[in-house]
């Protein structure tokens, strides 16, 4: 299916750059051209997953290529999401070319074995674990994408720089408002995903915890985010700190998505980025 | 038909001459009904702003330089000036540069500040002035209301009046910049100067529901109060504002800071640090700088709005030069039109004219067809026209072509002289 993903490629780069270009001179009809072109990259990408799925006969959420694709579809949905509640156009500059480069990784990548092994296509439980931990990062990519258009948007005002940016960001409470609102779902997502990943793993091995790197990872990050709501759901308002905290945070998504596999453990499965 | 403009406007008459220009609506009127004479002048159009006074107006081609002098001398006779005084100061246009000249004015880059909202209204009223007036006629409808459409494409396709130049409007851009919304803010008025009152005023036509006066003379802010349905608050209960208001504008006379850091900080602290927008537009300053240290409060004194205009009005010049292309393609859409205009009778009278022909050779001709029932004969009639409308229809077509794409004054009365339309 790679002629397709590539076909869905070209989409995202061409939504990437109109992004960019609506963000650089403010043009409607080239935001529009860029909303276009990213719904209709999405829907092929969801065929694309399918078709995947359906020849191969696995979840399309396995091997490193599969993961790579599956993540950035995440992305554009999540982006997607916030463009329909937001409307804050600005994201997509920053998001859609990110995901082109997923897209793009996975296509150069080896495409690996077609068969997963048995043990982890044969259970439900699996892809409903990796689905949701992907969600949850994406969710967190867009908190960590808020949290930085915080910090520029306060330090233009609070410096007074009324540059370009200044004028192409969105308001502070919309901005803050998106943070908080995503590290909520992501956080019920990363919940939900690592509660069923210790439900699968004791069907299987009889136990919960393995102790690897991406396990300890996780779990880090699980706190972090938690940290951060309550930090700010209590009480006042806490711009600038929360938004620290939601760009600490995808450090630690980085780890644990990218960073485990380099130190090894139980969550590294041959090919696989690793779940 | 020619297009002549001539006119005065800020870059070329000091304000002492367009105040003796100036019109007003009446005295518009007036004026167009005594310069339309229907012979040199056939249509007129005034337009007169505190900027600029202008005549837009439609003669006979021929007759271009004796209708620009007629406008001038109207000009001079309407000011009591005497004649040829103006001319210094007289900008004249015809033609493609007269609609030009038109469609800038319309789209507000001709204006001091450019992209301002309100001299497309100033244009649009001159012209129900001149309609009420009955002399904007065939030419002028055609041009205003295309110059209309111009503007409103210059206002959509570039972001011309995207960004605030008043002081007064800053504190609504600013406002916007922190807030979503400014549905169902508080705003504060600490002293009662005007340029707060204006402030306050576009705060509340952007949405903010609450306004609060805090003034040292009660009485100054009891009567401000009245005007918005707003809430007045003794000069020592500041504080109780402060924790309330989202966005707080200052522009007491006193000589010394009004508002400071301690209080800054009390007032955040009330109000669970949301985020609060300081505007201090006086001078000496009232609010002590230190106030912007405070976390999520963002202050702004006038410096700081003097160089957001600054740097809005760079943005507005930026798109003032995409403003300059679109203007430029529809003068070449509307010069296209006219010409078309100009032609589209004569090609008609042309088709009329072999027509008629055909019908003669008929009426010449149809003692030695014989008997013949009615069908018959209006099948013959039919036949010629037909013929003589398919022959003649592509030398027609070509004729239009020609016309698109070349001088619109000079080439439809040659084409009715040539084949003796007139008679």
């Amino acid at each position: 299916m790679r002629s397709l993903l590539a076909t869905v490629l070209a989409a995202y780069l061409i939504a990437a750059i109109h992004s960019i270009l609506a963000f650089i001179n403010k043009r409607r009809s080239v935001q529009r051209v860029a909303e276009w072109a990213t719904i209709a990259g999405f829907i092929l990408h969801t065929i694309t997953l399918a078709v995947d799925w359906m020849i191969d006969g696995h979840y399309p959420l396995f091997f490193l290529r599969e993961t790579l694709s599956f993540l950035a579809w995440a992305l554009v949905a999540v982006y997607a999401l916030v463009l329909y509640r937001y409307r804050a156009q600005a994201v997509g500059a920053f998001t859609m070319p990110l995901i082109s480069v997923l897209l793009f990784i996975a296509l150069l990548v080896n495409p690996g074995p077609t068969d997963a092994p048995e043990a982890f296509s044969a259970t439900r439980l699996f892809p409903i674990h990796t689905t949701l931990v992907i969600f949850a990062y994406a969710a967190f990519f867009i908190v960590f994408m808020a949290s930085v258009m915080y910090l520029l948007q306060e330090r233009n005002l609070k410096l007074k720089t009324f540059s370009a940016i200044f004028h192409r960001l969105p308001p502070l409470t919309t901005i803050n408002e998106l943070a908080t609102s995503s590290a909520v779902v992501g956080l019920t997502l990363l919940t939900l995903g690592i509660a069923t990943g210790m439900i699968w793993s004791w069907n299987r091995y009889g136990r919960m915890w393995h102790n690897d790197p991406k396990e300890i990872f996780a779990a880090l990050t699980w706190l972090v985010y938690l940290v951060l709501i309550i930090y700010r759901s209590t009480a006042s308002w806490r711009g600038r700190r929360a938004a620290w905290l939601g760009v600490l945070g995808f450090a630690l998504v980085l780890c644990t998505l990218f960073g485990a596999r380099l130190l090894g453990g139980y969550h590294t499965f041959g090919l696989l980025l690793g779940f | 038909m020619s297009i002549i403009l001539i006119g005065v406007n800020h870059k070329t008459a000091p304000v002492e001459i367009r105040e003796r220009l100036a019109f007003s609506d009446a005295a518009c009127a007036d004026g167009l009904r005594r310069l339309v004479d229907g012979e040199v002048v056939r249509e007129g159009l005034i337009v007169s702003t505190c900027n600029r006074v202008e005549i837009l107006s439609a003669t006979a081609a021929e007759q271009v330089e004796s209708g620009a002098g007629r406008l001038a001398q109207f000009l001079d006779a309407a000011a009591n000036l005497p004649a040829g005084f103006l001319s210094n100061h007289l900008y004249r246009h015809t033609d493609e540069e007269a609609v030009r000249h038109l469609f800038r004015v319309a789209s507000s880059l001709d204006s001091m500040v450019v992209g301002e909202p309100q001299v497309l209204g100033q244009v649009r009223r001159a012209y129900s002035v001149a309609v009420e007036a009955g002399t904007a006629g065939r030419i002028l409808n055609r041009l205003v209301h295309h110059t209309f459409r111009v503007a409103k494409r210059v206002r959509n396709e570039t972001g011309i009046a995207a960004n605030a130049v008043s002081i007064s409007y800053m504190a609504v851009e600013l406002g916007k910049k922190i807030f979503d919304s400014l549905k169902g803010c508080t705003v504060l008025l600490i002293g009662a100067g005007e340029m707060a009152e204006l402030s306050a005023r576009h705060l509340v036509n952007a949405g903010a529901s609450r306004v609060l006066i805090a003034n040292r003379t009660e009485e100054t802010a009891r009567q401000i109060a009245a005007e918005f349905g707003a809430v007045t608050v003794p000069f020592e209960q500041l504080d109780q504002g402060l924790a309330e208001a989202d966005v707080v504008i200052c522009s007491t006379g006193a000589p010394t800071y009004v508002l400071t850091e301690a209080q800054a900080r009390r007032a955040l602290g009330r109000r669970r640090n949301r985020p609060t927008c300081f505007i201090d537009i006086s001078v000496p300053r009232n609010i002590d700088p230190a106030v912007g240290k405070v976390p999520n409060v963002f202050l702004f004194d006038i410096d700081d709005l003097e160089s957001v205009i600054t740097s809005n009005i760079r943005e507005r010049e930026r798109e003032a030069e995409r403003a300059e292309l679109i203007v430029r393609s529809e003068v070449m859409q509307f010069q296209q039109s006219l010409r078309l205009m100009d032609v589209g009778p004569t090609i008609g009278a042309l088709r009329e004219m072999f027509q008629e022909v055909a019908r003669a050779e008929m009426a010449r001709q149809r003692k030695r067809l014989g008997v013949l029932t009615k069908e018959q004969e209006a099948a013959i009639e039919a036949l010629l026209v037909s013929t003589v409308n398919k022959i003649s229809h592509p030398i027609l077509n070509q004729m239009r072509r020609f016309y698109e794409t070349s001088e619109p004054a000079a080439s439809a009365p040659q084409a009715e002289d040539s084949f003796d339309l007139d008679e």
